[in-house]
């Protein structure tokens, strides 16, 4: 009994941290329509920063606890709302999701780079671990009862701040109609900025609270997912009701608890299981909630894309096999190698780009997918011994089915889900993979096969031979993966011009108007949930091939999110757009970052600058994904609506496929460097639409012809003069132009 | 005449690079109401965003009492006694009909004298104060969208398409209470596309057709000519 009290205290107090977090998460969504998916980022953020305070500077606890609960959290939450999410409003869910992504890697690349990830930090119970009182056989620590009674307070202030208080309800009303909210006197921007303040303190709250009594070691990874639990909590009240969710947190809290107290610990099961619960929670919420009803209206937001026809999509297939060739002729064996590794990044993209551009579905988790692919092909796929090994065409063709089907068992319960629920439930499937799946490194015995899914915690994935093709050769697997990446292009864009691909667009545009037409919603998310697990699963085997050896690390949850993010940076519509994002995510950050270390280490005077330099490249890229609330139809729709107006400017075109055949014979000759190319390559493109741009305004003020004059423009009298003098009209003529003929 | 409460002197306005209103001249006295009539796309509704500060006007001047009061943002504009309800329900959906009248408690009124007004006006307010407003029926919206004219005591109220999805009974009873708050000497401004619900309560009125207006005169006037203009004649 005494034990069964104990645990129960435990998950009780677990419960009261989730629900401060939960809370905080709620009170943000329901004031301006954004999910935080940066609210574990924030936490961990203030958490840092209180270490900081209390263990570097030794503050006293009492100032360490204002200053980041009284000035860190809140400041914090009034930036992200001044800087980021204000301009959020009117744009579609993926890039709401984005935004706040990019915020969580940003924050957590930065707090790796103040707070080196390799040293021990650690942080004490308030009034020390030692402080406790006795309840009944019970031992409570002061810490513990801290936690319950901030909750329940928090829980009481909260219900009254949303019903018992105008600027409560001024918020709950910003949501819905900022427009009405300023016809009434007040300014919703004031309202949201004061929500995001409180709920970033929330967060910081649940940190500080969270780490001591989850062992008190400091992880930023951990520490950002630990608050990422708390999501199951919110979905508990559908986001919107607090009591609801303070229930949901109680529970979680709870069933964890006990099934670490009461289910066997022998073996890595037990351990898993609590690691992955809340995610697993989380999919049952959604799934048994019931949901929104279809929405009416077509969902306008600020998301445009093309669509290229099959015709374009193959030349540019063509172009592409073509320059990645000539491009791996400059590259030795190791560039090779990294570049095919991008290239099956852009691949698992295409997924993407099928599944969000296309169809308007979300996936967070393109990588378990990949996992998925990679763990069957392992182990139904592979030949021969050591060095000879290598994977057969079955294999790989058998994991892409799995995939699929695993797809589309993911799909099958969520079918019903929309937006932000459907990301939320594929996120909860991607970590229940990456905590349960692969750290499963224990052995089974289903129907008399003895195995083990994930044997010693990685799986070395030997390079694919089709017939005579054999994937060892670096060239020719980075050529195998560029036509594999061309022929999936060129089928979607021939699958986006069917009807199928139309029927997809019509389901985004509007699931209700759809339906209304006869279609079947749930055939086709089904299907298009299976097409893009299916590529998913293709890209994932031949990136593990690209990597060798596979471990958990390679599929984690926040290695999908930066692909994700890269990929909506560069246009989730576009087939482009998902080989670069694939490209920039496999190789790009990993290549510079590399890059700045080789050199710290071989310029010891300016090691300190190199290192910055490399970090800042991996906060960089999460800035660019910050930016994506500007520009939410990536910078390919850009750069391609830039060449398009270059049509007209044949020279300048020329001009510029001149100077990169230039550019790629002195490389090829060894007169400039491969680096030297790529950037000089990167700024010809760049630049040639701004030269031509420039080219085409000065032909476009020669040329308005005399007839369109006055159509684009105000008609004023000094035109009508013009207009008469060349037309030598007399009334003019006498005047000397000046005079307006009456 | 006395010097107009809100007046429109060449107003333009647009959406991007399309221009909306090409210069629309506008005066509403004191005490009365003017009807602003016109079919569908004429600018109606963006010549009420522009006069409730909700849309920049990009040339022209907007005055209220003869003061330019170009770019002023909606709250001070509602601050300074402009109360606008916009076009399809001015609620919001999500908060209890008694939620929605302390929201509109932003420009200075007091919740009770709010609520007193706002039930004595419409008992059914009353009854269903602690309902959310998205599940009322339409017409109860737009009474609770009216009661926000009727509590915070205005100088000038705007009302963009009150008779938008209801049923012609509640369209005249709504207008009835319009025609109340005017004798009381409040300003209204109507934009609606049915000119025979509000031409009766009228005082004057102007057509609006392509982001100009093409008439102004009294009631009368405007009825005759309507037919041609909404037919395209």
């Amino acid at each position: 009994m005494t034990t069964f009290l104990t645990y129960t205290v435990l998950g009780l107090v677990l419960g009261a941290v989730y629900s401060i977090a939960a809370s905080g998460l709620v009170l943000t969504y329901n004031t301006s329509g954004i999910f935080n998916f940066a609210h574990g980022a924030q936490a961990m953020f203030g958490t840092f920063l209180y270490w900081h305070f209390t263990q570097v500077w030794n503050w006293p606890t009492w100032l360490g606890l204002i200053a980041v609960i009284g000035v860190a959290g809140p400041v914090m939450g009034a930036a992200l709302h001044a800087l980021i999410m204000k301009g959020l409003r009117g744009t579609a869910d993926v890039t709401k999701i984005i935004v706040t992504v990019a915020v969580l890697l940003g924050t957590v690349y930065l707090a790796q780079w103040i707070w080196n990830p390799d040293e021990a930090r650690t942080i004490d119970m308030f009034f020390g671990a030692g402080a406790k009182v006795t309840l009944a056989g019970v031992t409570v620590r002061y810490h513990e009862i801290v936690c319950l009674v901030a909750a329940v307070a928090i829980a009481a202030l909260l219900r009254v701040l949303f019903t018992r208080s105008r600027a409560g309800v001024v918020m709950r009303g910003s949501v819905d109609d900022p427009d009405l909210l300023r016809l009434n006197g007040h300014d919703p921007e004031r309202a949201a900025m004061l929500s995001w303040a409180l709920g970033s303190t929330l967060a910081v709250l649940a940190g500080v609270l969270v780490v001591p009594i989850s062992g008190g070691a400091m992880d930023a990874n951990m520490l950002t997912l630990l608050v990422i639990d708390a999501f199951a909590a919110a979905m508990f009240g559908r986001l919107r009701s607090l009591p609801r969710t303070f229930a949901g947190a109680m529970v979680l809290g709870l069933t964890v608890t006990y099934v670490l107290a009461y289910l066997p610990s022998a073996g890595t099961f037990t351990g898993n299981l609590r690691v992955s619960l809340p995610m697993i929670i989380l999919f049952v919420v959604l799934v048994v909630l019931p949901q929104d009803r279809l929405r009416g209206a077509a969902v306008r937001t600020r998301e445009r894309y093309r669509v290229p026809s099959v015709r374009s999509a193959a030349v540019w297939g063509a172009v592409l096999i073509a320059v990645v060739y000539l491009y791996s002729l400059l590259l030795p064996d190791a560039g090779v190698t990294a570049f095919a590794l991008g290239m099956t990044f852009a691949i698992v993209a295409l997924s993407l780009t099928v599944l969000t551009g296309y169809a308007g579905e979300l996936n967070l988790a393109p990588l378990s997918f990949g996992a998925i692919g990679t763990i069957v092909a392992f182990h139904f796929g592979v030949t021969g011994e050591g060095l000879a090994a290598r994977l057969n065409v079955q294999g790989v063709l058998l994991g892409v089915l799995v995939a699929a089907v695993v797809g589309g068992l993911v799909a099958l319960p969520a079918l019903r889900l929309r937006g932000l629920y459907l990301a939320l439930a594929t996120m909860a499937f991607g970590v229940f993979l990456s905590n349960m799946v692969l750290r499963d490194t224990t052995e089974h015995e289903w129907f008399g096969q003895r195995f083990t899914i994930f044997p010693d915690g990685s799986l070395v994935i030997p390079p694919l031979k089709a017939g005579p093709l054999d994937l060892r050769d670096g060239t020719a697997f980075l050529m195998t993966a560029t036509v594999l990446f061309a022929l999936l292009g060129i089928g979607l864009a021939a699958l986006r011009n069917s009807g199928y691909g139309r029927r997809l667009a019509a389901m985004k545009d509007s699931p209700a108007a759809t339906a209304m037409l006869g279609q079947s919603l749930v055939r086709l998310k089904l299907s298009v949930f299976m097409i893009s697990a299916g590529i998913a699963g293709l890209g994932g085997v031949l990136m593990s091939s690209a990597h060798g050896t596979v471990s958990q690390e390679t599929f984690t949850i926040t290695g999908s999110l930066a692909l994700l993010m890269l990929v909506v940076v560069a246009g989730i519509g576009y087939i482009s757009g998902a080989l670069f994002g694939g490209l920039i995510a496999g190789v790009g950050s990993a290549v510079l970052v590399s890059t700045f270390n080789d050199l710290a280490l071989e310029h010891e005077s300016m090691s300190s600058l190199y290192t910055a330099v490399g970090q800042l490249v991996l906060v960089g890229t999460a800035l660019v994904g910050m930016g994506v609330g500007r520009n939410p139809s990536g910078f390919v729709h850009d750069v391609a609506e830039a060449y398009r107006s270059l049509r007209a400017a044949k020279p300048v075109l020329y001009g510029g496929g001149a100077a990169g055949a230039v550019l790629y014979v002195l490389a090829l000759t060894d007169v400039i460097g491969t680096w030297t190319f790529a950037i000089a390559a990167l700024c010809v493109l760049m630049l040639l639409p701004v030269i031509g741009k420039s080219v085409l305004e000065e032909k476009g003020r020669r040329e308005t012809p005399l007839e369109l004059l006055g159509i684009d423009e105000p008609y004023t009298d000094e035109l009508r003069a013009r207009l008469d003098r060349e037309l030598g009209l007399p009334a003019t003529v006498r005047k000397g132009g000046a005079g307006v003929p009456a | 005449m006395t010097e107009p409460l809100l007046e429109l002197s060449g107003v333009k306005a647009g959406y991007g690079a399309i221009e909306v209103l090409h210069g629309v001249d506008l005066a509403l006295r004191p005490g009365t109401l003017l009807a602003l009539l016109g079919p569908n796309g004429g600018g109606k509704s963006t010549a009420m965003r522009v006069i409730a500060g909700l849309h920049p006007a990009t040339g022209g001047e907007v005055r209220y009492a003869g003061r330019t009061v170009n770019g002023i943002s909606a709250q001070d504009a509602a601050r300074l006694g402009i109360c606008s309800i916009p076009e399809g329900r001015g609620v919001f959906p999500n908060l209890t009909v008694r939620e929605n009248l302390w929201a509109a408690t932003g420009t200075g009124a007091r919740l009770k004298d709010m609520e007193e007004k706002a039930y004595g006006r419409f008992p059914i307010l009353g009854k269903r104060r602690d309902q959310l407003a998205g599940s009322l029926s339409g017409g109860e919206q737009q009474m609770l969208a009216l009661s926000r004219a009727l509590g915070t005591d205005p100088a000038v109220l705007l009302l963009d398409e009150l008779s938008m999805g209801l049923a012609p009974k509640i369209v005249s009873e709504m207008y009835e209470t319009v025609a109340e708050l005017v004798a009381g000497g409040l300003s209204v401004l109507v934009a609606e596309q049915f000119a025979r619900a509000v031409l009766p309560i009228a005082d004057s009125a102007a057509l609006m057709l392509h982001g100009r207006i093409a008439a102004t005169g009294t009631p009368d006037e405007i009825e005759d000519r309507l037919a041609g203009d909404y037919l395209g004649g």
